[in-house]
């Protein structure tokens, strides 16, 4: 098949051109020229044909021939050559595409004039590009303080070398990043926590990281602490922990603190419990007997006596207040050593104080009679001074019973000239206290340790828990003696900070990771 | 059409699947790798090049690159899948910053005008092929012309003889016969403006001499013929106009993109 293919059932002579920018303005007249526009979207209408100049042989001049597809006009070329049929110009029309590709033009360029418009403006672009807020510790007033003096941008730039410059720095950063921009090897091969340069923007204020034990490996500051998220920086999870915590590897290094995962899961049992520890206080304390007893007797306002008499939340409801003597135990413990005089009460605190008190006994009793009857003063604090006489014999056996008296009940306890078996008002300072001889004369009361914190690397707030009583978690009731740590085991904790309870029960409820938060302020 | 489920069911699958990969090494990495959202933005940057290409893929088609079919199977479902990488790029999370969500928008935008064109891709030439044959858009013009002629010639032409006709023309006929009209009403398939004006014919018919009821009856045959081409214009338009969205925002999609990642890379790694 030598000849041409035959061509496709193309209506040339119409063609509508609708992949091309321009199409005749006459087309909706049904009448689109042949040619139709150029490129430009001109109109590139002569007229309706191009004659033809034929010459027979022996003729010199020749005839123009129309050549007007579908038949030759009358009227015919004009003697010039030209058509004598121009066809009027139109007013090309814009395809859909040219439109498109208009509006796609103006798109690229609106964005990129966007950019370059934001970018370019100082105060414009941080919050153009901040991609979310920064929390209230990098950007309240007190950082701005901070920032101030240590010399430092309060903007982008505080913490990203490129927030101090425009879109040529930000180019010239991003090109020079490490992993590279195109470097996805390095990307995939990071190190996870590795410290970067962001964490030398962090120390440029807080003090070098300072972790919760001195072979902790290097962590970035980053990778708990997630900024851009917030008000409020996002509170660190478990998983932050367990990159350490829950690396056999990493823990093999510490010698005390296994692998953890998770509380729930197999953080160990307190160390209390778990190596039975014993409260070393020598401060004799029944709880039980305090809580239960049917001999203790109700609080001046006729309430019977509860945990909360004694253990007072600090103002801030996290605590307890230490448990004072004057507050507490004096209300039903006062001190009294003669019954009948009892405007008189021993001094609490000192062991020298007693020993004094009871050595100007004489002062104090003529002093009472005093205020009550000065001209018979002297007669009462004799009639007083003989009734101890007798009882005790001297100074120095009443001295010995405040001190050394174990006794509740019966003669033995009695200090005062109370007959009969009544519970004694004042047992002796041994009661309660560990009392030693001393050489010196005075007796030595050991002071009574009892700690604020009782698991320091810990943080609880008793007013979080405040809707469940004191029993749930201490089982006081039961407590008689006082090596017991009435503390709860992790199994109470966990009842409720667990999956299973529905309560907060990540590392950082309990735990903090760094040992003090210091911050630099160089001026 | 069996060879289109065929299709269907084979990009579904390969959706589905690639899916349930992304969401696994999500699950499996994002926690272990710490420049995760880096590469999930490569990936994804990646994706939408590919997506971007089909266009270009139109325009070069003097090279091997495949057949177009295959490239809008390619586009229709590689889309779907970027939407998903999309989610796990932002951690399923919203963006907070102003230029995260303008470039969040753009792409919910783009996304949405495809998935928007892929139905009106769907179901709009099924409608067509219900009324009045095959309608070439850039000829409509030419036809809409003709049949303002033809009833021009009947109502208002030397020939005519009607009054009523020509009022009627006059009043109602020449503005519908002029200009493409009622395009919202078609895209719902509303024929109610044509029932009203083949019911106007038919009241004066009813009223009208023989020449009068004949003149009409070529009238409402016109105009039944305009209705139909107005019918292909609207929907032929709607299957061009989603373009005008999809194509410029996806370029202004890729210069914000461009942006994101000197910011990301510059405020990250270039701060070292």
């Amino acid at each position: 098949m030598n000849g041409p293919l035959p061509g496709p059932d193309f209506d040339a002579q119409n063609y509508a051109r609708p992949n091309q920018n321009w199409t005749c303005g006459h087309a909706c007249e049904g009448a689109p020229c042949r040619l139709g526009p150029d490129d430009k979207g001109r109109c590139r209408a002569t007229a309706e044909c191009k004659p033809l100049l034929e010459t027979k042989p022996g003729e010199t001049k020749g005839r123009w021939r129309c050549t007007r597809p579908g038949g030759a006009c009358e009227a015919g070329p004009l003697p010039d050559g030209s058509c004598c049929r121009p066809i009027s110009k139109c007013s090309p029309r814009p395809t859909l595409r040219l439109i498109r590709g208009r509006l796609t033009l103006a798109t690229v360029v609106f964005s990129v004039a966007t950019l370059l418009i934001v970018l370019g403006h100082g105060a414009w672009r941080n919050r153009f590009i901040n991609p979310g807020p920064v929390s209230l510790a990098h950007s309240g007033a007190a950082f701005a303080a901070l920032a101030l003096t240590n010399h430092l941008n309060q903007n982008c730039g505080a913490c990203h070398a490129a927030g101090n410059s425009g879109p040529n720095g930000m180019l010239h950063a991003s090109l020079h990043a490490n992993p590279g921009i195109f470097d996805i090897k390095g990307l995939v091969l990071a190190k996870t926590a590795e410290p970067n340069a962001i964490d030398e923007a962090c120390e440029k204020c807080h003090v070098a990281k300072n972790f919760h034990q001195a072979n902790a490996a290097p962590i970035s500051c980053s990778f708990c602490h997630a900024e851009h998220h917030g008000k409020v920086m996002a509170s660190t999870t478990d998983l932050n922990c367990d990159f350490c915590h829950a690396d056999s590897a990493k823990m093999a290094v510490s010698r005390s603190t296994p692998v953890i995962h998770h509380f729930a899961e197999d953080h160990p049992e307190f160390r209390f419990i778990s190596e039975k520890m014993c409260d070393a206080d020598t401060l004799k304390f029944n709880h039980a007997l305090h809580l239960t007893g049917t001999t203790i007797p109700k609080l001046p306002g006729g309430e019977k006596l509860d945990c909360a008499f004694c253990h007072r939340p600090d103002s801030a409801g996290a605590f307890m207040r230490p448990v004072q003597f004057e507050q507490h135990c004096r209300v039903c413990h006062s001190l009294q050593f003669d019954p009948e005089t009892p405007q008189l009460m021993l001094p609490h605190g000192s062991a020298e104080f007693v020993s004094a008190y009871l050595r100007s006994l004489p002062k104090q009793y003529l002093d009472l009679g005093a205020k009550e009857d000065p001209a018979t003063a002297n007669a009462f604090a004799e009639r007083k001074l003989a009734g101890l006489r007798s009882q005790f014999g001297s100074g120095e056996q009443l001295e010995r019973r405040v001190f050394f008296s174990t006794a509740t009940y019966g003669p033995q306890a009695q200090i005062g000239s109370l007959s009969g078996n009544t519970r004694a008002i004042f047992p002796g300072c041994v009661y309660c206290h560990e009392v030693k001889e001393s050489p010196t004369g005075t007796p030595q009361i050991t002071k009574p340790l009892i700690p604020e914190r009782w698991l320091s690397h810990a943080k609880f707030n008793h007013a979080k828990h405040a809707n469940i009583s004191c029993e749930q978690c201490h089982d006081a009731v039961h407590s008689r003696e006082t090596v017991d740590i009435i503390l709860p085991a992790k199994e109470t904790c966990e009842a409720c900070h667990s999956p299973r309870g529905g309560v907060a029960n990540s590392c950082a409820e309990c735990h903090t990771f760094h040992n003090t938060r210091e911050v630099r302020n160089v001026q | 059409m069996i060879r289109f489920r065929r299709q269907f069911i084979i990009g579904m699958l390969a959706l589905v699947a690639a899916t349930i990969g992304v969401l696994w090494l999500h699950c499996k990495f994002h926690r272990l790798l710490p420049d995760y959202s880096f590469l999930t933005g490569w990936g994804l940057f990646a994706s939408m090049l590919v997506l971007t290409f089909y266009n270009a893929r139109k325009k070069l088609s003097f090279l091997p690159l495949g057949n177009s079919e295959l490239w809008l199977q390619i586009h229709i479902y590689l889309g779907f899948f970027t939407v998903v990488l999309f989610a796990v790029h932002l951690n399923f999370r919203l963006p907070q910053g102003w230029f995260d969500w303008i470039l969040a928008t753009l792409f919910a935008l783009v996304s949405a005008s495809g998935v928007v064109g892929l139905f009106l891709s769907r179901f709009l030439p099924r409608r067509l092929a219900t009324r009045g044959g095959e309608v070439l858009f850039e000829k409509i013009p030419a036809l809409r012309h003709a049949l303002r002629d033809e009833a021009e010639e009947l109502s208002v032409g030397p020939d005519a003889k009607s009054p009523v006709v020509g009022e009627f023309y006059t009043r109602r006929l020449a503005s519908f016969l002029s200009a493409p009209q009622n395009t919202w009403r078609h895209l719902v398939e509303s024929r109610r403006f044509l029932n009203a004006l083949l019911a106007e014919v038919e009241d004066l018919r009813r009223t009208g001499s023989e020449s009068e009821r004949t003149a009409l009856d070529k009238l409402a045959v016109l105009i039944r013929q305009k209705d139909t081409l107005d019918y292909h214009r609207a929907l032929q338009l709607a299957l061009k106009i989603w373009l005008f969205v999809h194509i410029p925002l996806t370029y202004g999609l890729l210069i914000f993109t461009a942006a994101h990642i000197v910011f990301v890379f510059g405020f990250s790694g270039g701060a070292r």
